[in-house]
């Protein structure tokens, strides 16, 4: 029983980080940029939701669709104000730049909100759910169940729509698909806002399971081990390797935790359980599970 | 970019090309000598701050910058160097001279084991490789009782021979001249066949090993070389601040880093050393002047925090938008500005 226990809590964790991992891979693959503001994102995600909900005494369903379309405001602000300057300079430039707006936002978040601990009261806060004769939080159900529709979601837009695969094209060669009729400056709008959104979901729900405060933003690195468990461009992957993640972050801290080796300890193995979990996968496939490995010409 | 046409080799390679150079040169050697005669202790601080992130930026120049391998965990470099020193003068009361260059040649091993693996991972997937390698690295020196986790280590001052070194002005001298050496062994290294051989790997890796460029030789030495780099910043930081904890290695000591190198110019020696002056500068100068507005508006004190990650964030932001090949790029252009005046190239 405990075992299940800790497969839905971790997997109710594994839903947060897939999403903030398809975040990351939707930015990188319409633009190659690798985002190292997503946590930040989710961050002011939740920080609008709670302004909303607690301050503003909005609903909690106003307040978080308004905190989502917000979100994808910041992202498309973000990508027009900064990014469209970045196109054909160096790739690493940009990413650094991304660096920088994490400080930015999370400086900007801190003089609004403050460094104080708040939590969001949503109608599902301390109600548990009986399923075969074991707990599971409303919130956990929740998280997991909005994720996966999301999700599938995005599935079908990557694959079915033609804004997707517009996307797709974008990411593969800028110039023959701005050739073929791509607005490509409008793609990588569009898949800023999308990542900015997926962020603002992730973190709404990750408020749900501990607390808004600026620090939440750290999540954001961890589930760089979740997208490139999947692959930096496969959705599919980055959903999976998000659940992967969650699970084996819960079973690492339940079942290493406490344990001690010629002066050694192991505690918190939450922090780390992802990097080396990463650094695994890594060593086995370079490109994550589901990544393509690319063919290179000289 | 040079307004100079090279007709040997030689010339091309000089270390020191024109006289301007070298009489540049002289007046900044004459000028350093001279500082701590002239500048506050605190001001010397920040030099001597300068100096260490001068020997860190130049090592993580020449495996980014030169070899195109890009590194996130360069902290856990630092860390291992710094703690290495820590206990090769505490535990087993070796004289600095000999734990400065171990905690490098530490750090250069260790460097070379996850240069190792790190063979087949490419661009971003390095790059998340050793940012994992850094959290590890953190995890480990946390958690470890040889390295007291979260209560530190103390570190004892440089000791040479019987001659303690103690005050901020003796530190200068020191950290002055050992960073100078650095940056003129990085300067050789790039000039010579190694550093060509790096810049080979990074323009294009596999037509470098089509030309006969032993890749994992020369990528591993890359690792090393960085590493030890790192080690030896470590090392000179731990006797510096005399006072070590996990907490001053993480990420964002590897993001400052970086920051550095892009800011000052990748694949530049000059470009490490403006940008590790800029980006240690940066923060001083911040408090400096909140420090000078404190008086008329009094509740700024609060929000120090914020308004220090925030403005040093929004210039890395900023420099990075309009200059996107960092301070050397301003200095080359402004060069070839005036060089070719009064025509535009």
């Amino acid at each position: 029983m405990k075992l299940l226990e800790i497969l839905i809590n971790g997997l109710s964790m594994g839903a947060i980080y897939a999403l903030l991992a398809v975040g990351f891979v939707i930015v990188f693959k319409s633009t190659g940029i690798l985002n190292f503001a997503q946590g930040e994102l989710a961050m002011i995600g939740a920080f609008l939701c709670f302004s909303f909900v607690m301050i503003f005494g909005a609903p909690y369903l106003v307040g978080f669709v308004l905190s989502l379309l917000l979100g994808a405001l910041l992202g498309a602000l973000i990508e027009v104000v900064f990014f469209t300057r970045m196109v054909g300079k160096p790739l690493f430039a940009s990413i650094m730049v991304t660096v920088g707006l994490a400080g930015v936002i999370s400086s900007i978040a801190g003089f609004v909100w403050g460094h104080d601990v708040y939590s969001i009261s949503s109608p599902f806060a301390n109600k548990h759910l009986a399923i075969a004769g074991f707990a599971v939080s409303y919130g956990a159900a929740y998280t997991i169940l909005t994720s996966i529709v999301l999700l599938i979601i995005l599935l079908l837009f990557f694959n079915r729509s033609l804004h997707g695969v517009a996307m797709k094209a974008a990411a593969e060669d800028p110039d023959t698909a701005g050739l073929m009729g791509i607005n490509v400056n409008q793609t990588h709008m569009i898949a800023w806002a999308m990542g900015s959104t997926v962020a603002a979901v992730a973190g709404i729900f990750l408020a749900e399971q501990s607390f808004v405060r600026i620090s939440m933003s750290h999540y954001g690195i961890q589930a760089m081990a979740a997208a490139i468990l999947g692959g930096m461009d496969s959705v599919r992957g980055a959903i999976i390797g998000g659940a992967i993640l969650g699970v084996a972050e819960g079973l690492a801290a339940n079942y290493l935790s406490g344990l001690e080796f010629h002066g050694f300890h192991v505690g918190d193995v939450k922090e780390v359980a992802a990097f080396a979990i990463m650094i695994i996968i890594l060593m086995i496939r370079p490109r994550g599970i589901f990544g393509k490995e690319k063919v290179e010409r000289v | 970019m040079s307004h100079k046409i090279f007709t040997t080799y030689s010339d091309e390679l000089a270390l020191l090309p024109n006289l301007w150079v070298k009489f540049w040169l002289a007046v900044l050697a004459a000028l350093l000598v001279f500082c701590p005669y002239v500048l506050s202790q605190y001001q010397l601080s920040i030099l001597n701050e300068m100096s260490i992130a001068v020997i860190g930026a130049v090592g993580l120049n020449l495996l980014i910058g030169f070899t195109g391998q890009i590194s996130l965990g360069h902290a856990a470099f630092l860390a291992i160097g710094a703690y290495s020193s820590a206990l090769l003068t505490g535990h087993f009361q070796l004289p600095f001279v000999l734990s400065l260059p171990l905690s490098g040649i530490i750090a250069a091993i260790l460097g070379m084991i996850v240069g190792i693996p790190a063979l087949r991972l490419k661009g971003l997937y390095l790059a998340l490789g050793t940012l994992a390698f850094g959290f590890i690295v953190e995890y480990v020196l946390f958690h470890w009782d040889v390295t007291k986790g979260d209560l530190g280590m103390s570190v004892q001052h440089i000791q040479l021979g019987s001659y303690t070194i103690k005050t901020q002005a003796q530190y200068f001298y020191v950290l002055t001249a050992l960073s100078a050496l650095c940056v003129l062994c990085a300067k050789n290294i790039v000039r010579s066949k190694i550093g060509r051989s790096f810049k080979a790997i990074r323009d294009r890796d596999i037509a470098a090993e089509a030309m006969g460029i032993p890749l994992a030789k020369y990528k591993i030495m890359a690792f090393g070389l960085s590493s030890f780099y790192a080690g030896l910043a470590g090392c000179l930081f731990a006797h510096y601040q005399r006072w070590i904890v996990p907490g001053s290695f993480d990420i964002s000591v590897s993001i400052a880093f970086i920051a550095m190198i892009v800011l000052g110019g990748m694949g530049t020696i000059l470009g490490s050393v403006l940008g590790a002056v800029f980006i240690t500068g940066i923060p001083h100068f911040i408090v400096y002047v909140t420090d000078s507005l404190k008086d008329t508006y009094p509740s700024l004190t609060g929000l120090i925090v914020d308004f220090k990650l925030g403005i040093f964030s929004l210039i890395v932001v900023l420099a990075l938008l309009f200059e996107p090949y960092g301070l050397v790029g301003i200095y080359k252009r402004v060069k070839t500005y005036w060089t070719t005046w009064p025509f535009r190239y």
